[in-house]
C-alpha cells in the first residue's frame, strides 16, 4: 500500500481526493446534521424557528399515521421477500435446466422492468388497474371471472396489495440475476456427487442448492429491505398514499409533513425516524440470519 | 411411461416461464402499440393492435405536454452527473487503491457508510440546505446529490478494479519520469475501461429514472426532468391514455434502447454487488 516510487506530488494527492470528499460531504453528511438540528425545532421554513427540544420525537412516537406508514413499508417488505425472493428462486433453479427453451430470453425479458423508471412503472399500473380501460380487469372479464372485478386502487381494504404488486413485479428479474449468477458458481461435480447417491430435483434443490446459497439469500433479503423502505415513486404516482392514509408509505409521509403540511422541523424528525428504522432493521435482519463470511 | 412422466413437468415448467417473461414484457407492449393508437380507437377495444400507425399522441406529447423541454434538461442533468460521477469517483479510487495515509481508514468508512444510509432520508435535509443557499431550482441543482449519491458505488467498482492493476508497470513508468497524472490516463484509465463503461449505464440509469429529488429540488417548469414531467403531464390528459402512454414511452425508450444494446453488462453491473456479498 505504501507505494513510494509512485507517490504522487501532494498537490496532485489532494486534487484527486478532494473533489470526492466535498462534495459527498456537501450533500449527505452536512444534511445529516441540519436534519437533527431541525428536528429539535418548530419550524415552517420561514424566519421563525421554535426550539422544542425532544417534543417532536415525542410527539413522533405517538403519532398513529407515522407508525401506520410504517407497518404499510413492513407489508411491502414482506411481500418482497416472499414475492420477490421467492419466485426469483424458483425460476431461477427451473432456468438452471438444460431443457428449458429460450432460457436467455427469459433471463432478458423478466429483468426489462428493473431498468425501468418506477414512476412510468406507476402509471402503467395504473392503466392496467383502471376501471373501464384497465388491463386487469379485461383480463379477468376475458376468463369469466368479472365477480373478482374491484376498485383496486380505491378500496381501502385492497389498496395496499394494489400498490404492492408493481413492485414486487418490477425486482423480481434484479433477484433473478443474483440467483442464478450464485448457482451458476455451485461446483457441478456437488450435484454429480449426489446424483451418484440418489439425489433427485427437489432433493438437490433442499439440500445443495438451498444450503450453498445461504449467504446470498442474506444479502438478497437485505437489499429487499434497504429497497423496500424507500418506497415511494410508484405508490405516490398510483395512489399519492391514499385513499385516506390507506397506502401511505413512512418516505410519503415524511413529504406530506415537509412539503403540504410546510412542518419542516416535524419532517426532519421523521426523516431521521425514517433512517434510524431502515437501518435498525437491517441490523436486525443481519443479527436473525446470524454472521455471513462476506 | 417413464418419458412422459419426466416430459409432461419439463412442458408445465417451459409454460409456466412463458407465462412469467409475457407478465413482464406485455404492459410494456400495450403501452408502446396503445400510444399508437388513437383515443377513440383505445376506448372502443383496450386490447386491439392499432389499425394504423398514428404518432399524433407524440407530436402533442412534445408540443402540448412539452415534453420536449423535460427530455433536453434529462439530458443534461444526465450527462453532467454521468461525467461529474465517473471523474470524481475515478480520482478517489485511485488514491484509495494505491496509498496509505493518515484518516485513510475514515474517507474509506465514509464512503462505504454512503451504500447504507436511505438516500431518501435526505430528502428533507437536502432541500432545507438547498433552500438557505439559494441552490434551488438551478441547471446544477440536481446534479449536485445525484453525483454524490453515486459517488460510494463508483468508488468501490474503481476501487476494487484499480487495484487488480499490475503496480510494476506504473512503477516502470514513474521510474521514466511520467507524472501520476500521465500514469493514470495513459496506463491506469485505459486497463479500467470495461469498468468505467459499466459505471456509465449504471450511473445514466439512475439519474434518468430518479424522482423524489427531481419533483422536491425543482420547481419551474423549464428546469423539471421527465419523470417530474410525466406526473404533471398526467394532470392535463387524465382521460386520454393513449396520449400518456406516448408521453411514457418517450421516458422509457432511450432507457430499453440502451438496456438492448447492453443488456449483459447491466445485468452484471447491477447485481455485482450482491454476488461479490
Amino acid at each position: 500500500m505504501n507505494n513510494t516510487a509512485i507517490r504522487p506530488k501532494r498537490w496532485t494527492f489532494f486534487a484527486y481526493l478532494i473533489p470526492g470528499v466535498v462534495i459527498y460531504a456537501f450533500m449527505v453528511l452536512v444534511p445529516l446534521v441540519l436534519a437533527l438540528r431541525y428536528s429539535f425545532y418548530k419550524w415552517s421554513g420561514g424566519p421563525k424557528m421554535e426550539w422544542i427540544g425532544l417534543k417532536n420525537y415525542q410527539i413522533l412516537l405517538q403519532d398513529e399515521k407515522f407508525w401506520g406508514a410504517f407497518i404499510n413499508n413492513l407489508l411491502i417488505v414482506g411481500f418482497s421477500v416472499i414475492g420477490q425472493i421467492g419466485i426469483a428462486f424458483i425460476i431461477a433453479i427451473f432456468l438452471m435446466n438444460k431443457w428449458v427453451k429460450w432460457r436467455e430470453f427469459h433471463r432478458t425479458v423478466i429483468f426489462i422492468p428493473v431498468v425501468l423508471s418506477s414512476v412510468v412503472i406507476g402509471f402503467l399500473w395504473s392503466m392496467i388497474y383502471n376501471n373501464d380501460a384497465g388491463l386487469l380487469n379485461w383480463l379477468l372479464t376475458s376468463l369469466g371471472l368479472e365477480s373478482w372485478i374491484k376498485p383496486w386502487l380505491d378500496d381501502p381494504n385492497v389498496v395496499m396489495y394494489s400498490v404492492t404488486a408493481p413492485i414486487v413485479w418490477q425486482y423480481i428479474g434484479f433477484y433473478l440475476i443474483i440467483f442464478m449468477a450464485s448457482m451458476q458458481s455451485i461446483n457441478g461435480e456437488v450435484y454429480e456427487m449426489a446424483e451418484i447417491d440418489g439425489a433427485t430435483g427437489m432433493k438437490k434443490t433442499l439440500y445443495i442448492t438451498l444450503p450453498l446459497m445461504k449467504d446470498t439469500l442474506k444479502i438478497a433479503v437485505m437489499l429487499c429491505i434497504a429497497g423496500n423502505m424507500k418506497a415511494f415513486d410508484s405508490i405516490f404516482v398510483m395512489t399519492g398514499g391514499g385513499p385516506g392514509n390507506s397506502s401511505t408509505v413512512m418516505a410519503q409521509y415524511a413529504y406530506d409533513t415537509s412539503f403540504k403540511a410546510f412542518k419542516l422541523g416535524y419532517g426532519s424528525a421523521i426523516s431521521i425516524g425514517i433512517m434510524v428504522l431502515s437501518v435498525g432493521l437491517i441490523m436486525i435482519s443481519r443479527l436473525i440470519g446470524g454472521k455471513s463470511n462476506d | 411411461m417413464t418419458k412422459l412422466k419426466t416430459l409432461i413437468p419439463r412442458i408445465l415448467i417451459n409454460l409456466f416461464l412463458f407465462i412469467m417473461s409475457l407478465s413482464c414484457i406485455f404492459p410494456i407492449l400495450w403501452m408502446i402499440y396503445s400510444s399508437l393508437k388513437t383515443q377513440q380507437e383505445f376506448n372502443t377495444n383496450i386490447i386491439s393492435l392499432p389499425t394504423r400507425l398514428n404518432f399524433q399522441n407524440y407530436i402533442d406529447a412534445f408540443r402540448i405536454g412539452k415534453m420536449d423541454t423535460y427530455f433536453v434538461n434529462s439530458v443534461i442533468v444526465t450527462v453532467l452527473t454521468v461525467v461529474l460521477t465517473v471523474v470524481i469517483s475515478f480520482l478517489a479510487a485511485y488514491i484509495l487503491a494505491r496509498f496509505n495515509f493518515p484518516g485513510r481508514g475514515v474517507i474509506y468508512f465514509m464512503f462505504l457508510a454512503g451504500m447504507l444510509i436511505p438516500v431518501h432520508g435526505l430528502l428533507i435535509p437536502v432541500f432545507v440546505e438547498f433552500k438557505s443557499l439559494g441552490l434551488l431550482d438551478q441547471r446544477i441543482t440536481l446534479v449536485l446529490p445525484y453525483v454524490a449519491f453515486n459517488l460510494s458505488m463508483g468508488i468501490f467498482l474503481f476501487e476494487n478494479f484499480i487495484k487488480t492493476v499490475p503496480l510494476e508497470v506504473e512503477e516502470a513508468a514513474a521510474i521514466d519520469g511520467s507524472s501520476t497524472t500521465r500514469r493514470v490516463l495513459t496506463i491506469v484509465l485505459p486497463m479500467c475501461l470495461p469498468v468505467i463503461s459499466t459505471a456509465i449505464i449504471l450511473y445514466f440509469l439512475g439519474a434518468w429514472n430518479e424522482f423524489p429529488f427531481a419533483l422536491v429540488l425543482i420547481k419551474s417548469p423549464e428546469l423539471r426532468t421527465l419523470p417530474v414531467g410525466l406526473t404533471n403531464f398526467n394532470g392535463q390528459f387524465t382521460v386520454n391514455y393513449p396520449q400518456m402512454m406516448a408521453a411514457m414511452v418517450i421516458v422509457v425508450l432511450p432507457v430499453i434502447l440502451t438496456y438492448l444494446a447492453f443488456y449483459k453488462k447491466i445485468m452484471q453491473g447491477m447485481t455485482a454487488g450482491a454476488v461479490k456479498g
